[in-house]
């Protein structure tokens, strides 16, 4: 009856599983398409999807790398579950990454750092 | 190629360090195939963990520029069977030091090597700091009209090279210029 809530994993794109039950969804894997806004559109999507029927989400942004056009568009998810939270839902974000990755670490402190909404957890535990 | 040509090659690539080079057309399965083998190489030659990261994404942010940008090829051909794909050339090659050189090259237009140059003056003698600062606002910003990709390719490049990135256009056949760029890690 309902679409889909997940995306397979390929060797430039995360595996993406929102879990309706649990209340709780992962992005995981490496993500550098060629065409970002394709992959994040879709992602995008499912996050409507997921929020037509539900209040909370306990997201695991589990990326070993993303690349520089994937970032933008990461931003902008992110951008969308910080404007859901200041709407009153509530959103949990636990963000894995690998100990020394400047590249999501920084990410983390310039972009997502800055929400007030959402509720951030950073650990560099990946991999 | 004429086999002395081809001897003479060996005398400018070193035969006891790291290199990997391709020429070609690049297309997304390009980039996924030459950065598999890329993976597989670093795994094995290099050991800090980090720096095979920080290769790997400069060589995808490089790729990916001759995916959007690189011309229809030396001589304007069109491209063969593939969707989405340009001509470029590739080199990552370890240096003495054992810093790794990566660099890239593709045929631009006049009007393309205004647009790169533009870009470029924003870049070129930054600071690590000033890099950063840019990337965060370049995010925020609308993509630029001439970019195809997100136009953080050549910041993300920037910031991560080790040394102080470089580039150079060199007047080529049919009004194009071959751009090359290089960075270190």
């Amino acid at each position: 009856m309902s679409q889909s809530l997940n995306i397979a994993a390929t060797s430039r794109t995360p595996e993406v599983s929102f879990d309706l039950e649990a209340k709780a969804a992962v992005i995981e894997g490496e993500c550098y398409p060629e065409d970002a806004d394709k992959f994040f559109t879709a992602l995008n999507s499912i996050v409507d999807n997921y929020f037509a029927t539900q209040n909370t989400l306990a997201l695991q942004v589990k990326l070993i790398y993303f690349n520089s056009s994937s970032a933008r568009a990461l931003m902008e998810l992110m951008d969308s579950l910080e404007q859901r939270a200041s709407q009153g839902m509530s959103v949990n974000v636990n963000w894995f990454y690998e100990e020394g990755d400047d590249i999501t670490q920084e990410f983390i402190e310039d972009v997502v750092s800055d929400y007030k909404h959402l509720q951030l957890s950073v650990s560099p535990t990946l991999g | 190629m004429d086999i002395a040509k081809f001897s003479q090659l060996r005398e400018i690539l070193p035969e006891d360090r790291f290199m990997l080079c391709y020429s070609g057309y690049v297309s997304e399965s390009v980039l996924e195939a030459v950065g598999g083998t890329l993976k597989e190489r670093l795994d094995l030659h290099v050991t800090e963990k980090k720096k095979i990261k920080v290769v790997f994404s400069i060589f995808v942010e490089l790729m990916q520029n001759l995916i959007r940008y690189g011309a229809a090829g030396p001589k304007g051909a069109q491209i063969p069977n593939e969707e989405h794909a340009g001509f470029g050339m590739l080199m990552i090659i370890e240096e003495a030091d054992n810093s790794i050189c990566l660099l890239s090259g593709n045929y631009v237009s006049s009007e393309q090597k205004l647009a790169m140059e533009s870009r470029l003056e924003k870049l070129l003698g930054k600071s690590q700091d000033e890099l950063r600062v840019l990337m965060k606002d370049q995010m925020r910003k609308a993509p630029e009209v001439q970019s195809k990709g997100a136009s953080l390719g050549l910041i993300e490049i920037a910031r991560r090279s080790t040394k102080p990135i470089e580039a150079a256009f060199v007047p080529a056949a049919n009004s194009q210029h071959f751009f090359s760029i290089k960075a270190y890690v």
